[in-house]
């Protein structure tokens, strides 16, 4: 245990000086970060970056159904006042023009009647498809007192049974405020007042309520459903923006705006082709991108066990790094090369073979590093379970209290911050194409200071805690330089 | 309510049978149909009789009716299966269409298929790109299978 402790402790310092080789103006000799050891918990004040300063400054509340449904209610009220029209054709605007008032009431007062054909709450002539005093029902063929036909604005007919029958079937197939009137190449939307007055099972008309109530949030653009299984909390936010939301009830955090897991600094249609792309191809990717490396200098056989990307040959003692196989003290040095992808300079002139073949090659690239980090992430949870464990052997051994080892789960919980953006600056960088150079440099910056903060949490009791704290920094301003110049605001 | 509303098309069908079409129940079961369909003259299809076959599901008309070809026929929008790929019989279905529409519908489908809909990707590629080849092969097609 102890020689392991003497190897590890010769290994940090090493990684410790390169890490002050990339940038010198954050560099400390070793004496000073002793004194900073004692008072720099609180100058770090990482959790909580003002207003203007984050990229990711998002304003948002949760509310519970109930809020939601007052809220809406409110807005279809105000309309209902505004144009003179009855709640659910008011609350079937809203939902067909996503909430747009002002776009609603000038398209209205323009021409109401056009408007509401364009929306599909009318038709441009009033049907009349009764003949005689008996007539028959065209969906059910039988005939009944005139008395028992019912319609919608477009003036189609038909008995009572069949238009609860065909909402009964519709609601079953999860359809409620797209459902149309029965006639033939009929657009006409039936209205929530129609369906409550002729459906007459208890069961579907709660079932309708629930199904139409989500159609109305789903359209709201200041209101997303937390995507979180079971969750029924809804956010609000002030705006429709691709911002980070983090559910209070369930934890979960997602994009505000296509409701997937965050992606910054991607933006959300780049981030759904490239997860589509990541399915598609998958097996291949898996079957080229194996679990195991060899060792560059020994070749012993590798199984990445952690997060860092910095590894230590456990045989010939060689550090190098687990994605380009480098040597890692060229990683410390000012230009960190190995996140930044080279293409062929020739490639328009090869054949459409070598073409296809360097398109492979670079998708692999990027899904190499997306999903390393992935997994890096993944072993990155352990790691933290390790601390808060070591935490508590400490606390009881007497070894300082509970909140002054805190500053280590700070650190992990920052490793993961900084990795996650990490992880998905390389979709983006997939299908960048300007300032390419900028963002591949940040992106190298941002990589050399993820993988020298998670070389130091990892082995955090040796690693001086003024220097981690001085690590972390480093790695937070690298994050948050590159959403500043990147991310879509 | 459906067995009523079949017996009704069935006898509106006698009455009045579409161009080109017939259609009828196969044995005592209402909700069982067979259909068959001429190919129209302005199509590589004609002289050619298709069958067709009719699953009336329980809640008819509120849910579509089942059609499918039972003979082979080379047409982008109707597969090896003999399932056919038509708006009408999945998401533009509604309770006043009948079976007598949907032949009809069927029937200019031959005559106008919708490569950009395709079923069949391969036939529509060769329909959009060499037309002869199309009608050649649908009218083997059609004198192999359906004559």
């Amino acid at each position: 245990m102890s020689a392991d402790m003497n190897r590890q402790m010769s290994h940090q310092s090493e990684a410790s000086s390169m890490g002050s080789d990339c940038d010198s103006s954050e560099d400390l000799d070793e004496d000073t970060e002793k004194f900073y050891y004692i008072d720099t918990t609180d100058d770090l004040d990482l959790d909580c970056p003002s207003k203007t300063d984050d990229p990711e400054y998002f304003e948002y509340e949760p509310l519970q159904l109930i809020d939601a449904e007052r809220m809406m209610n409110e807005e279809i009220e105000a309309l209902c006042m505004k144009l003179k029209v009855n709640p659910s054709t008011a609350k079937m605007l809203l939902l067909r023009h996503n909430w747009k008032k002002e776009e609603i009431i000038d398209n209205y007062q323009r021409d109401p009647s056009g408007f509401l054909v364009d929306t599909h709450l009318a038709s441009r002539r009033k049907h009349d498809n009764l003949v005689g005093q008996r007539p028959v029902c065209s969906v059910c063929c039988s005939e009944y007192a005139r008395d028992r036909f019912v319609g919608v604005a477009c003036g189609h007919m038909f008995c009572r049974d069949c238009w609860d029958m065909h909402f009964q079937t519709q609601i079953r197939d999860g359809v409620t405020t797209g459902i149309e009137c029965m006639a033939k190449e009929c657009p006409v939307l039936v209205t929530e007042d129609f369906v409550y007055k002729v459906l007459s099972d208890s069961k579907l008309r709660d079932k309708y309520s629930k199904f139409s109530f989500n159609d109305l949030i789903k359209s709201h653009p200041k209101l997303r459903f937390c995507p979180g299984a079971d969750c029924s909390v809804i956010i609000k936010a002030k705006e429709l923006k691709a911002k980070k939301v983090e559910c209070h009830s369930c934890k979960i955090t997602f994009c505000f705006k296509c409701g997937l897991s965050y992606h910054a600094p991607t933006e959300c249609d780049v981030i759904k082709r490239w997860l589509t792309k990541c399915e598609d191809d998958s097996e291949t990717a898996n079957y080229i991108s194996a679990h195991t490396k060899d060792c560059p200098k020994c070749h012993v056989c590798i199984e990445k066990n952690g997060g860092c990307n910095h590894m230590q040959c456990p045989e010939c003692k060689y550090d190098f790094c687990w994605m380009c196989l480098g040597d890692w003290k060229s990683h410390g040095s000012e230009y960190y090369e190995c996140s930044r992808y080279k293409e062929n300079p020739n490639i328009a002139n090869e054949s459409v073979h070598v073409q296809a073949r360097e398109a492979l090659k670079k998708y692999l690239f990027y899904y190499e590093r997306w999903e390393n980090h992935a997994k890096s992430l993944q072993l990155e949870e352990t790691t933290t379970s390790k601390i808060t464990a070591r935490i508590q052997e400490k606390v009881m051994n007497n070894q300082g209290t509970w909140i002054d080892w805190q500053y280590l789960l700070k650190a992990a919980a920052l490793l993961k911050k900084c990795r996650y953006t990490l992880q998905y600056t390389y979709p983006y960088a997939y299908y960048l194409d300007n300032r390419k150079d900028l963002f591949e440099y940040q992106q190298a910056q941002l990589e050399a200071e993820v993988e020298n903060l998670s070389w130091k949490v990892e082995r955090a009791e040796i690693t001086d805690r003024g220097e981690l704290e001085n690590q972390m920094d480093v790695a937070e301003k690298r994050r948050l330089t590159l959403l500043k110049d990147f991310l879509e605001v | 309510m459906a067995q009523k509303r079949i017996k009704k098309e069935l006898q509106d069908l006698g009455k009045d049978p579409p161009t080109n079409c017939s259609a009828g129940p196969v044995g005592d079961d209402l909700f069982q149909w067979q259909a068959t369909i001429l190919g129209p003259n302005d199509s590589p299809y004609a002289q050619g009789v298709f069958f067709l076959t009719i699953n009336f599901p329980t809640d008819y008309p509120f849910k579509p009716p089942k059609v499918a070809f039972t003979t082979r026929i080379y047409h982008p929008n109707i597969n090896s299966n003999g399932s056919i790929c038509l708006d009408i019989l999945r998401s533009q279905w509604s309770p006043a269409l009948t079976i007598s529409k949907v032949l009809l519908s069927i029937c200019s489908l031959l005559t106008d298929p919708n490569p950009d809909d395709p079923l069949v990707p391969e036939i529509a590629r060769i329909y959009k790109t060499d037309r002869e080849k199309y009608n050649k092969m649908a009218r083997e097609w059609t004198q192999k299978y359906a004559q």
